[in-house]
């Protein structure tokens, strides 16, 4: 009643069983020497050196104002720039192959209504393509989940950790700004300073800033573009929000939700100042601070 | 040629209908103009004598004025499809049914329009070719108005130093060209080559329930009207996606689009059904399931999608409706209602429609690439697996349009994950048509033409959503011109360009004659570089911060936007050249061929003409219709894979 396997183990010694399969070595390097081969990822090396410094581009053009006005904006910016880089092989591969499929592998035109018949390879399927094809895209996929994940909880901490900040000296505590959408205006009232209201948003650098977000009709977007941050004003609920701007100047706020009539024109402006510039303007409209 | 059908009903032991009168009955009578007329008067009718009980009804009952004369276009707009249905003969087949009189032979042949020449182009006929080209004509009238539309908003866009119309009207064309847009790409592929492709290529006489097919496409008939119409009484304001409540406070012209899309709905809804069923019970003998053509598993795969996820968006609009009519409040927050709930609902079918759109297309290019190529296709499991993986991933990535409403934060982890993975699955539909243009001799025709194009403009689209996937790159880019351009890339990139090869590719069967490729592709290259050089600047505006649906903006954006209304002007160009093209070509081109590509499918094997029911005998499948190609001269090593490959496919 044994029930231990008692067939003999295998011989290390002895060599395996031969398969007609070479080694996955000997069949890159018998791929590889096609002349189609080489070519195709010669272009595809070329192609993806040139579409990389479009990841510059992409940050010119975010970078209007010259920089990134606040952490959030600048993982952003980081991430947008990443994807790039990263995405550029696989565009690369599709163009180099599309590209060289039309000057490479020959082309042919019918004559007349006769049709050319031409005589290309029976491929059908290729485990060893499909494998690499599907990993690769899977680890890229993978990839940008991680990062994107990583990134959001990055941001979400930079956004509404500001409200932790409760124990910290005033010089530090969270500004709290309540926005108020309603067509086709924003309203920025400041609870904690005896609830003075601004139509256009001041507030200090390097102090965190924490947006309630409503909205009095319909659904308006709060979009504080150089600032990166963006959410909802809805009718019936407040959304929260949160920055900490790290750079003095005047940036664009812009609705981004269609809101009817003079939706292109419900935009203002944020005014990042020094804290000193801060508590004059806050004198200046009429408020005192409590405490 | 139809013996076959004939000899069943004249068996002795078969009880026969009784033929009562001549054969067609009550539709004789019927045609588009009794449609338009019954539909007109019933829709007359119920204006004045809803105007006169639901008005002073509305203003003692609801909360808003607007109520009364919101229930009645309400009720108008239903009253005019119904009295088009009714007018247009849509009706006659229940109400036989009802009486007990079966359709005879005669019948039946009359409804299929045997006979009739070109009058059964308008009427209720039930042949699937018939109702092919409807499909078709109907696509390029829709593709026309929202064409017109959008050369109206890059007008607009591009004429940056004043207003060219007014901030209501540009908001009206703006929300009109989205939606008439989305209806005719749902209905470009699927509705002219789902139903007159579709059931010769599977070897199929007709489409599984032919009345069912002449009334899918009757009701998108009569569904179009209200939404034009609705130009006129202030129109569709609040984008395609006419968020509430903002929908609730636009003018009268916002009810049009409700009811279309609750009748469109129907329309999809039956013709997905009709499409399926023709393909799992319709196939020609030996036509395994491994024997299917791969166009005909997208065009499935596409009505799945639809099937299940367009009552989500019907059931929105049934519930808006009722807010404006009645005074409800599902949407109102005001009284209670969420604005959140319209936003998903609205997205459970607005994303998967993306996909209902491009699977097609996709499923299309496989078709030629294979033709053009003379290759097989690469892997027929692969696109298959592709199809599923994306109708499954389909149902979970709505909530990354809501990122940014502030619903659930928490929930943009996994559909961030959700929305990432559905790339995988979309990179083996990417796979297949790189595997099958892999190493082949292209037939560098205008179909063939295409499916470069689409890959193309795929993949620019695909990576710029997996960007906008990203909730913290979303964060920025939600709502701005940069996602205007992604969406443009896979609708219009990869849906309309694919959709124009697939025509192409099918014109000489579905109309008899050669499409003339030497305008046609002049158009269609014209159209591509204006096309890339459209949203190519208008992803740089989205880059620099402009938000979509504006009419006037920070002169930063000046710049994107000229190239971008350029590259619009240079689209239009190229479609009318392709129309003319199709035009020309439909009217006076050369005889089609029976075959002229020199393929093996199904549907190119019967004479063209195609006949009332397609085949003068059932062909019986032997072989998938891929077996194309000579021995690989390079195969040596995989020889034993692909033996087994080979096999599994035949």
């Amino acid at each position: 009643m044994s029930t231990v396997d008692q067939r003999p183990l295998a011989d290390p010694e002895q060599p395996e069983e031969p398969t007609n399969r070479p080694a996955p070595r000997d069949r890159f390097r018998e791929w590889i020497a096609r002349p189609y081969a080489r070519r195709i990822v010669i272009l595809t090396v070329i192609l993806t050196l040139l579409i990389v410094p479009v990841a510059f581009l992409v940050l010119h053009f975010m970078n209007l104002s010259g920089g990134p006005a606040s952490p959030v904006m600048y993982e952003i910016e980081k991430t947008m720039f990443v994807f790039t880089v990263v995405s550029a092989p696989l565009m690369a591969v599709t163009l180099a192959i599309l590209l060289y499929s039309l000057v490479g592998w020959g082309r042919v035109k019918a004559k007349g209504l006769e049709p050319p018949m031409q005589e290309s390879p029976a491929i059908r399927g290729n485990s060893t393509a499909t494998v690499l094809w599907i990993s690769a895209t899977s680890v890229l996929a993978f990839f940008l989940v991680v990062w994107g994940i990583t990134e959001l909880a990055t941001i979400t901490a930079y956004s509404y950790g500001s409200t932790a900040a409760d124990q910290q000296p005033n010089s530090q505590k969270a500004v709290v700004v309540n926005v108020t959408g309603q067509q086709w205006v924003w309203t920025f009232e400041y609870p904690d300073e005896q609830g003075i209201t601004s139509p256009t948003l001041v507030v200090p650098v390097n102090r965190p800033v924490y947006f309630n977000v409503t909205s009095l009709d319909v659904v308006h977007n709060f979009w504080a573009v150089e600032l990166g941050i963006k959410i909802d004003a809805n009718p019936g609920a407040v959304t929260n929000t949160g920055v900490t701007p790290t750079k003095l100047g005047t940036f664009n706020i812009r609705c981004a939700e269609l809101c009817g009539l003079h939706h292109a024109y419900m935009e203002t402006t944020v005014k990042v100042v020094t804290p000193e510039e801060y508590q004059a303007w806050v004198r200046e409209m009429g408020g005192k601070r409590m405490a | 040629m139809s013996t076959a059908t004939v000899s069943i009903h004249e068996q002795a032991d078969v009880p026969q209908p009784v033929q009562h009168g001549a054969p067609g009955g009550f539709v004789r009578h019927c045609n588009i103009l009794t449609g338009i007329a019954a539909g007109l008067v019933l829709a007359v009718v119920t204006y004045f004598v809803g105007s006169l009980w639901l008005v002073p009804w509305g203003t003692t009952t609801a909360n808003y004025v607007q109520v009364g004369n919101d229930a009645l276009w309400a009720a108008t707009f239903i009253a005019w499809v119904i009295g088009f249905m009714a007018g247009i003969g849509a009706f006659a087949g229940p109400i036989r049914w009802s009486l007990g009189r079966d359709l005879t032979h005669a019948d039946a042949e009359y409804l299929a329009g045997k006979d009739l020449g070109r009058a059964r182009y308008w009427k209720y006929t039930t042949d699937h070719k018939v109702v092919g080209l409807q499909y078709l004509v109907m696509a390029l009238v829709l593709f026309g108005v929202g064409g017109l539309l959008a050369m109206m908003i890059r007008t607009e866009l591009g004429v940056t130093w004043k207003e060219v119309f007014s901030p209501d009207f540009y908001n009206a064309i703006i929300g009109t060209h989205g939606i008439v847009m989305i209806i005719a790409m749902i209905i470009a592929v699927a509705g002219p080559l789902g139903n007159f492709i579709l059931p010769i290529m599977i070897g199929a006489r007709d489409m599984a329930f032919p009345r069912l097919n002449a009334l899918s496409f009757w009701l998108l008939f009569a569904a179009v009207p209200p939404l034009l119409i609705s130009l006129a009484m202030g129109g569709i304001r609040d984008g395609w996606s006419v968020y509430q409540p903002l929908s609730a406070q636009a003018p009268t012209g916002a009810i049009g689009y409700q009811v279309t899309i609750i009748v469109f709905a129907f329309s999809t809804g039956i013709a997905a059904v009709n499409l399926i069923t023709t393909t799992v019970t319709m196939r020609a003998r030996g036509m395994t399931w491994n024997r299917v053509p791969v166009f005909a598993i997208g065009i499935i795969a596409s009505s799945i999608m639809g099937l299940i996820w367009f009552p989500m968006f019907q059931y929105s609009q049934v519930l808006a409706l009722s807010d404006r009519a009645f005074g409800s409040s599902f949407f109102n927050p005001v009284n209670g209602g969420s604005v959140w709930l319209y936003e998903n609902l609205f997205w459970l079918l607005g994303h998967p429609e993306v996909y209902v759109v491009v699977i097609p297309a996709t499923a299309a290019m496989m078709e030629i690439a294979v033709v053009f190529m003379r290759k097989p296709l690469f892997s027929y499991k692969i696109a298959v697996a592709g199809f599923a993986g994306v109708v499954g991933i389909s149902a979970i990535v709505w909530v990354h349009h809501m990122y940014m409403t502030g619903w659930a934060p928490a929930a943009n982890y996994p559909f961030m994950l959700s929305t990432e993975l559905i790339s995988i699955p979309f990179g083996f539909l990417v796979l297949v048509l790189l595997g099958t243009i892999w190493r082949g001799k292209a037939w560098t025709s205008l179909p063939m033409m295409a499916v470069y194009v689409l890959l193309w403009n795929k993949v620019v689209g695909g990576i710029t959503g997996v960007y906008l996937s990203d909730t913290p790159v979303d964060q920025y880019m939600h709502g701005s011109m940069f996602v205007v351009a992604h969406f443009h890339f896979m609708l219009m990139g990869a849906g309309l360009f694919g959709a124009m090869g697939a025509i192409v590719y099918w014109f000489p069967k579905m109309t008899a004659r050669m499409f003339d490729e030497r305008i046609g592709s002049i158009g269609f290259w014209t159209a591509f570089f204006g096309f890339q050089l459209t949203f190519m600047s208008m992803f740089v505006a989205g880059l620099q911060g402009q938000p979509r649906r504006v009419l006037q903006f920070d002169n930063a954006f000046n710049i994107s936007n000229w190239l971008s209304t350029i590259g619009a002007y240079i689209i239009g160009i190229g479609m009318l050249i392709f129309l003319a093209a199709v035009i020309t070509s439909w009217r006076s081109g050369v005889k089609a061929p029976a075959n002229p590509w020199a393929s093996t499918s199904l549907e190119w094997q019967t004479q063209t003409p195609v006949p009332l029911e397609n085949f003068p005998v059932l062909p019986v499948v032997t072989s998938d219709p891929y077996d194309y190609g000579v021995p690989d001269p390079y195969d040596t090593a995989s020889s034993k894979d692909q033996a087994k490959q080979t096999v599994g496919a035949r």
